[in-house]
């Protein structure tokens, strides 16, 4: 602890060497080499984005600078010392702190008892003032200077939770953050609280390692950007000196010619309409039409609802009301079971939760949703099974040797086109439900998702998607509908929308009224 | 965060760490096996229809608690009871012919699990706390019943349960028909499948659109029929039955699932695997028998071996 203090209270400008580096580091899972020789530094008042698909080390990466993997080959220096990183705790007292996805705050306990719950410093009788003194001064830094201390954690949005952890970070005096897809879950509002919480930080001396999916946000926070590949480091830029083609291009080891697909447009009749739709507390009446052979997105951001209207369509949420009807025909809005019949079919964005069988292999997470086609007097017809799960696995692109393997062995871009094969009947034209189609998903593998819903689309199927990630919605739409808590904004066509237009609506809805 | 295993074996892949839990296993079955052949008299004919009637009257509860613990609802504390249940069910109907009779027995086991399982599927009620509602609800009921008096046959006819055919006892046969039907219910039909796709993740069923409150209760009504057989087998056995006659299955059936390595989780498993399991279980007994050890001792090493597979289990997944 001492150690880390006396780092702390050294002007920053007097040491202009790099804070972290890591040399030639090697590691290996048996004789799987997952990160190969990388070399790199970060400076003080840096933030650095590391980017790279699923697989390609980043993960691997953090933790081996938190302390959750011994290196095999290669250094750490911290400040200048080769230092050995043996458990995460020792990573928190050298000065590393890692807000991850799944956040570590006790939801029932107060924001000024998640500061300092834990920390070794607050003695047994401890003079509480200052130690909310101390907590307000950590919640400044990073923009949350409304918050009460007192507020219960479980009230605030995931954004604000992820705010009060770099504030709990600072009181233990973090001096480089890790941020592994901090806005994964998050809305463009909330993304852009954590990007000035970051710049704060920057300005107070600290480095921030920000690990991303999202290209945009390379630009938009980030000073550095380093790519990794196969375990490999491809190099290091300032973000000023590339573009989002070069970067891609980096990542993929080649380029992309369009993340989003080009098509035809023309939609057809109307396939699925709800009308009046409620769900108690978070949908106030909402209308939609998804016409066959087009996308149909719902944009809002988290909370909006967006998500609760096709949780209710797929007849996930039992206190749902309203009229729904496919091709005309009136349909329960409270069985998953009859909108299955109807051919509704949903793809949850909770892939763990509520997705995929993660502890199940490949094969029974694709024959899920068949099993009813393949099926005689109850008994399975286990061959017709395995028949189906090789198709569906071709057609969305999953390694046939994979078959035999756990759902949970995938990265999250395969494991979206799991949940995507098991939900496509080839030659069934049907309502397709999306939610988030690329949370968690790696650039190269999204643009395939894309493909799939399109080609999904071109069958004369109607699709569905709510999503929080604009540049989805107006690269993916046919129509767009807009979203804010829980009432519709605004309708647009694909050639009317606009970024600004539809940022416009779910977060200042002028137009509701 | 740090957890105990990265403690203990900081790095490790998992797949390792499988390996080396798998290896503890063999080892310690291999142990077993010694110790149990080293027993004088192990291998002879009366010690091997003792360890078949054994593993027979466990194993019929273990396979029905094995549909328990793969859907997701961990076990069941009234499979003993309702075991009893049936065997007063069987003595008491005997008037009415023994194939009757034994319907009956079947029938007053899935009647009494089918209610379980149905509290449990539609109302997402606590496995464990319905199960200990049941069994007090059954001991209750029975003592009204019987007035705390033992029950005993009210016709002849129950011997045809101890008889053998070709030299193997009927409770054998009974039990080897039991873990076939086990199985091929859990392999090869629609329902089984689904019972493991609700026991690994139940949100991701019900998404799927799987009836899963349905087919909770199904599990919970083969775990009731296979447990009355069970209870049938054994009334005939000692020829007469309380609500005594099945204290301390659901413990040692739950143990067989465990110890045959099907996951506490659910989602995991099979009736093989119990099969093994109860085996196990089984030659310990009749070991400890053979060697003078006292029933406590048996509770203790019992007790032991599931504590062991259990923390390989834990090991074994990364915690």
């Amino acid at each position: 602890m001492d150690h880390a203090k006396s780092f702390e209270d050294r002007p920053v400008a007097d040491s202009d060497g790099p804070i972290l580096a890591v040399e030639n580091l090697t590691k290996r899972f048996h004789a799987i080499e997952v990160l190969r020789d990388v070399s790199l530094s970060i400076g003080r008042r840096e933030i650095r984005a590391i980017c790279g698909e699923n697989g390609a080390g980043k993960s691997t990466l953090v933790k081996i600078l938190t302390g959750v993997h011994r290196i095999d080959e290669g250094k750490v220096i911290l400040d200048g010392q080769v230092c050995d990183i043996r458990h995460p705790q020792q990573a928190q007292e050298l000065g590393i702190a890692l807000v991850s996805q799944e956040l570590s705050l006790a939801p029932n306990l107060s924001v000024l008892d998640n500061i300092w719950l834990g920390n070794r410093e607050v003695p047994f009788f401890h003079r509480r003032q200052a130690l909310r003194d101390k907590a307000q001064r950590a919640l400044e830094q990073v923009g949350l200077r409304d918050l009460s201390l007192d507020t219960p954690v479980e009230q605030l949005s995931i954004g604000r939770r992820q705010l009060v952890e770099l504030a709990r970070m600072l009181t233990r005096n973090a001096r480089i953050f890790i941020l592994d897809e901090p806005t994964a879950t998050l809305s463009d509002v909330e993304i852009e609280r954590i990007f000035a919480a970051l710049r704060s930080l920057r300005a107070e001396g600290k480095s921030v390692i920000y690990i991303t999916h999202r290209l945009g946000e390379v630009f938009e926070v980030c000073d550095t950007v380093s790519v990794l590949r196969n375990g490999a480091l491809v190099g290091t830029r300032s973000t000023r000196e590339i573009d989002r083609s070069e970067l891609m291009a980096m990542m993929l080891g080649r380029t992309i010619g369009e993340m989003y697909p080009q098509w035809q447009e023309g939609a057809g009749t109307p396939m699925l309409v709800a009308k009046g739709l409620r769900v108690p507390g978070v949908v106030h009446g909402f209308d939609v039409a998804a016409p066959r052979g087009a996308v149909t997105c719902i944009a809002g951001q988290v909370g909006s609802g967006a998500n609760d209207v096709l949780r209710a369509l797929a007849g996930l949420v039992a206190g749902a009301d309203g009229r729904l009807s496919v091709e005309g025909v009136p349909l329960s809005l409270r069985s998953v079971p009859a909108a299955r019949k109807a051919k509704v079919q949903f793809i949850s964005e909770d892939r763990a939760g509520e997705g995929i069988f993660l502890h199940l292999d490949v094969n029974k997470n694709l024959v899920a949703t068949q099993l009813d086609h393949h099926t005689r007097f109850g008994f399975l017809d286990r061959r017709g099974l395995r028949a189906t799960a090789r198709k569906l696995a071709a057609a969305v692109g999953i390694d046939p040797t994979r078959l035999r393997s756990r759902a949970d062995e995938l990265s999250g871009g395969n494991q979206q086109k799991l949940a995507f094969g098991r939900s496509i009947r080839p030659s069934e034209v049907g309502v397709l439900l999306m939610n988030e189609p690329t949370r968690g998903v790696d650039v190269g593998a999204r643009a395939e998702i894309y493909r799939l819903i399109r080609a999904f689309c071109d069958q004369g199927c109607a699709v569905l998607l709510a999503s929080s990630d604009i540049e989805e919605v107006l690269g993916m739409a046919d129509f767009i509908i807009t979203m804010y808590r829980g009432r519709q904004v605004g309708h647009y066509g694909r050639a009317e929308a606009n970024l600004h237009q539809v940022l416009g609506d779910i977060t200042h809805p002028v137009a509701a009224a | 965060m740090s957890n105990i295993s990265t403690l203990i074996w900081p790095g490790f892949a998992d797949t390792t760490r499988r390996r080396v839990v798998l290896v503890i296993r063999l080892g310690g079955l291999l142990g077993l096996a010694g110790w149990a052949f080293s027993t004088p008299g192990i291998i002879s004919l009366p010690s091997f229809f003792a360890l078949l009637n054994a593993i027979s009257f466990i194993g019929c509860v273990a396979v029905g608690m094995t549909f328990i613990t793969l859907t997701g609802n961990i076990m069941s504390l009234a499979l003993g009871a309702t075991l009893s249940g049936a065997a007063l069910v069987f003595l008491a109907t005997l008037t009415l012919g023994v194939i009757p009779a034994f319907i009956l027995a079947i029938l007053f086991g899935i009647i009494i699990t089918a209610l379980q399982g149905a509290v449990i599927g539609w109302l997402k009620a606590n496995p464990i706390l319905v199960s200990i509602a049941a069994l007090a609800l059954l001991l209750g009921t029975a003592q009204i019943v019987t007035s705390g008096q033992s029950v005993y046959p009210a016709a002849p006819g129950s011997e045809i349960f101890k008889t053998r055919i070709a030299g193997i006892p009927i409770s054998a046969l009974f039990f080897f028909v039991t873990v076939a039907i086990g199985q091929l219910i859990l392999s090869y039909t629609r329902y089984g499948l689904a019972m493991i796709m609700i026991g690994s993740n139940p949100r991701a069923a019900e998404a799927a659109g799987f009836r899963t409150a349905r087919i909770i209760m199904v599990a919970y009504m083969l775990a009731g029929a296979f447990s009355a057989v069970s209870g049938v087998l054994l009334s005939a056995r000692y020829g007469s039955g309380d609500m005594e006659l099945g204290a301390g299955y659901d413990y040692n059936a739950i143990g067989a699932v465990l110890v045959g390595g099907t996951s506490i989780e659910g989602g995991s498993g099979s009736v093989i695997r119990t099969l093994i399991g109860v085996t196990i279980i089984a030659l310990v007994e009749v070991v400890l028998i053979l060697r003078g050890f006292s029933d406590q001792m048996q509770y203790l090493i019992t007790g032991l071996i599931v504590l062991a597979v259990i923390l390989l289990h834990a090991l074994g997944e990364g915690r």
